[in-house]
């Protein structure tokens, strides 16, 4: 089993005048699997194809294993990649699918046979090795892709949205067969992937990425619960953190966050790190925002989404500004209901006009 | 009700479908059936009147005096040549066209797509006087290259098969790619296979049309023994064989038509997806 990091220095690209990668650096561990989320079109998917050789880089460099690779073409870069439309070899049965990379750089006969071997047991895709992709189903065109990359033995494994062609059951189940995948084999891999979901559960660190450039890299929970900008904030977390519009006044120091409407918020934001001028929202995830009594925070109910566990209420405040709050298993609140609701201020975050985050002390 | 009166209304327009079909099928059979009933009546009786047709003596000498013409084997074997020979080149030609026009970035890639295209409008008879003076000055006429060479250039095939390689997802050479494998392998092993039946459909009307050309070997080949079959029946027909000889002249219709319908029996199911992919697209 090779283990490789793979190292991004200041890499750019251009297709055309427009430069899509902007000097980006990026480190992935040895062994590590780190997810590019993001939605369509901000670059994440060609960061990887650099990185496979199948874009090339107008600048920087990139190392994998400490070799500079990004000269060389895709087959000698030793990485394996899985595509999102599985890009199995239409002709060719499942064997002669994984064996072909294999025989491409010479591998004997009853190596190859090993190694396929080998990876049918992993995958459970034994019985298919004389079909032909044609009469495979999407899961198991997904196994066979997979396996393609697995009998490799690659310095690090390339996914590009895999999962986005499977229906919903199917999805979950390979991602947690991703995850152990990954627990046997412990290969450096990159998954890059538009769910949050997805990169949440499966990655050890995510990079986010918005309009071609990285927004933050973190933990999934440094991701979830310190998002660095207004973006992060908005795209990682379902339903997506509610913003609303403050004015600050000091509580010891610590900011307190002033609604509309006259209510208040108390944050554990230090004061001296917030910018002097402009405007500020303050952030807060659904799930610390309650329906409580005492709650300081009135609201009118518009809809009410039963969850089973959980309860999603849509709530119009009296300034007219509108947030998500959560109500734990069934909920007895009703549309039109007006409702106290008390926030959890210590999770709150606040936003300046450029969407950068701020944070309490850790 | 409605489902049941949708279906009953369906029964009637499949009938108006069938029938219409039928017709068109009788329309077209209509003109061989008569050649082939006429090429076993002997020339005297047809002299008389070609109602006589529909009665007996019937004969096979028409088609024993074609294969007394000393000439027609030889014919046929330089009709296969020919047809084999712009098929092949056809296909690997139009094959390794269509794959560069499709993947291959150079400058001028487009320009130079569209100027092949401009190819399918210039018919053969515009160009014909030159190509002959060409083959005229290299002393090819009377070779086989020299009838092949004209047709191996398809505007056609190269419009198809650049098509066909663009449909194939670029998802397939990077994955091969990936493999490690060369970019001959990638076309070779990989995207040609999967143009089979663009291929097929690429060969049998490269075939029918190299069989069936009339006019291209009538200008090169002035030695009967360079004949291809179309220009070597012709060349059998006496005058007044329409009087004189008319079931003669079916009789070499048919024989002459007869490999292009074995090979339709053959290819059957290619022909008509061929078509009906052509009528779709």
């Amino acid at each position: 089993m090779q283990v490789s990091s793979i190292e991004l220095d200041s890499v750019s690209k251009r297709f055309g005048s427009v430069e899509v990668i902007s000097e980006l650096s990026l480190t992935i561990h040895s062994g590590e699997f780190i997810a590019f989320l993001g939605p369509s079109g901000c670059g994440k998917s060609t960061l990887l194809r650099m990185i496979a050789g199948l874009e090339t880089v107008n600048g920087g460099e990139i190392r994998i294993g400490g070799e500079r690779v990004d000269h060389l073409p895709p087959g000698a870069r030793g990485v394996a990649m899985v595509f999102q439309h599985y890009a199995l070899y239409p002709h060719m049965t499942v064997f002669d699918n994984l064996a072909f990379g294999l025989k491409n750089i010479g591998t004997p006969h009853d190596e190859i046979a090993r190694r396929i071997e080998e990876a049918a047991r992993i995958l459970e895709i034994g019985h298919l090795l004389q079909r032909k992709p044609g009469q495979l189903s999407g899961g198991q065109r997904q196994r066979v892709a997979i396996g393609r990359a697995l009998v490799k033995d690659p310095k690090a494994y390339l996914f590009d949205e895999p999962l986005s062609n499977l229906d919903a059951a199917l999805r979950v189940r390979t991602r947690v067969e991703l995850a152990r995948l990954h627990q046997q084999t412990r290969a450096t891999t990159i998954f890059v992937t538009h769910d949050q979901v997805e990169a949440m559960t499966l990655a050890s660190r995510i990079v986010v990425m918005n309009a071609r450039k990285v927004e933050q890299v973190g933990t999934p929970m440094d991701i979830y619960g310190r998002p660095a900008t207004e973006f992060v904030a908005r795209f990682v977390g379902s339903p997506a953190m509610n913003f609303l519009p403050v004015t600050i006044r000091d509580r010891a120091g610590l900011a307190t966050a002033v609604l509309g409407d006259g209510s208040t918020i108390d944050t554990d934001v230090p004061l001296d790190i917030l910018p002097t001028g402009g405007d500020l929202r303050v952030g807060i995830r659904a799930e610390a925002i309650h329906v409580r009594p005492d709650g300081a925070v009135p609201g009118k109910v518009e809809v009410v989404e039963r969850l089973g566990d959980r309860t999603h209420l849509h709530i119009r405040l009296t300034d007219g500004n509108t947030l998500v709050a959560e109500d734990k298993g069934v909920s007895q609140v009703q549309p039109g209901d007006t409702v106290p609701l008390a926030v959890e201020g210590a999770t709150a975050h606040l936003f300046d006009d450029a969407g950068l985050a701020y944070h309490a002390r850790q | 009700m409605a489902a049941s009166e949708h279906i009953v209304g369906r029964g009637i327009g499949n009938k108006l479908i069938l029938l219409s079909v039928i017709l068109v099928a009788v329309i077209w059979m209509l003109p061989i059936a008569w050649t082939l009933l006429l090429s076993f009546k002997p020339n005297s009786e047809l002299m008389i009147s070609t109602a006589s047709a529909f009665h007996p003596p019937y004969t096979l000498k028409n088609y024993t005096d074609i294969f007394q013409s000393s000439g027609v084997f030889r014919w046929l074997w330089n009709s296969a040549v020919v047809s084999i020979g712009v098929t092949a080149g056809i296909l690997i030609l139009s094959s390794l066209a269509g794959y560069g026009f499709a993947r291959a970035e150079f400058k001028g890639r487009d320009i130079i797509f569209v100027l092949v295209l401009l190819g399918l409008a210039v018919p053969e008879q515009a160009v014909i006087i030159a190509r002959h003076q060409i083959f005229s000055d290299l002393k090819m006429h009377n070779t086989y290259p020299a009838i092949i060479l004209p047709g191996l250039s398809s505007a056609f095939g190269v419009f198809l098969m650049t098509q066909y390689f663009k449909a194939i997802p670029k998802d397939i050479d990077e994955a091969a790619m990936l493999d490690n494998a060369s970019r001959f392998k990638i076309f070779w092993k990989v995207l040609l296979p999967l143009t089979v039946p663009a291929q097929a459909t690429l060969g049998i009307f490269s075939f029918l049309g190299a069989w069936n050309d009339y006019l291209w070997p009538l200008i090169s080949a002035t030695k009967p023994e360079m004949f291809t079959i179309t220009v070597g029946m012709a060349s059998t027909q006496t005058n007044f064989a329409q009087s004189e000889g008319l079931g003669f002249l079916m009789a070499q219709a048919i024989f002459a038509g007869l490999p292009v319908f074995i090979v339709y029996l053959f290819f059957q199911k290619y022909i008509v997806r061929a078509v009906a992919g052509a009528a779709i697209n």
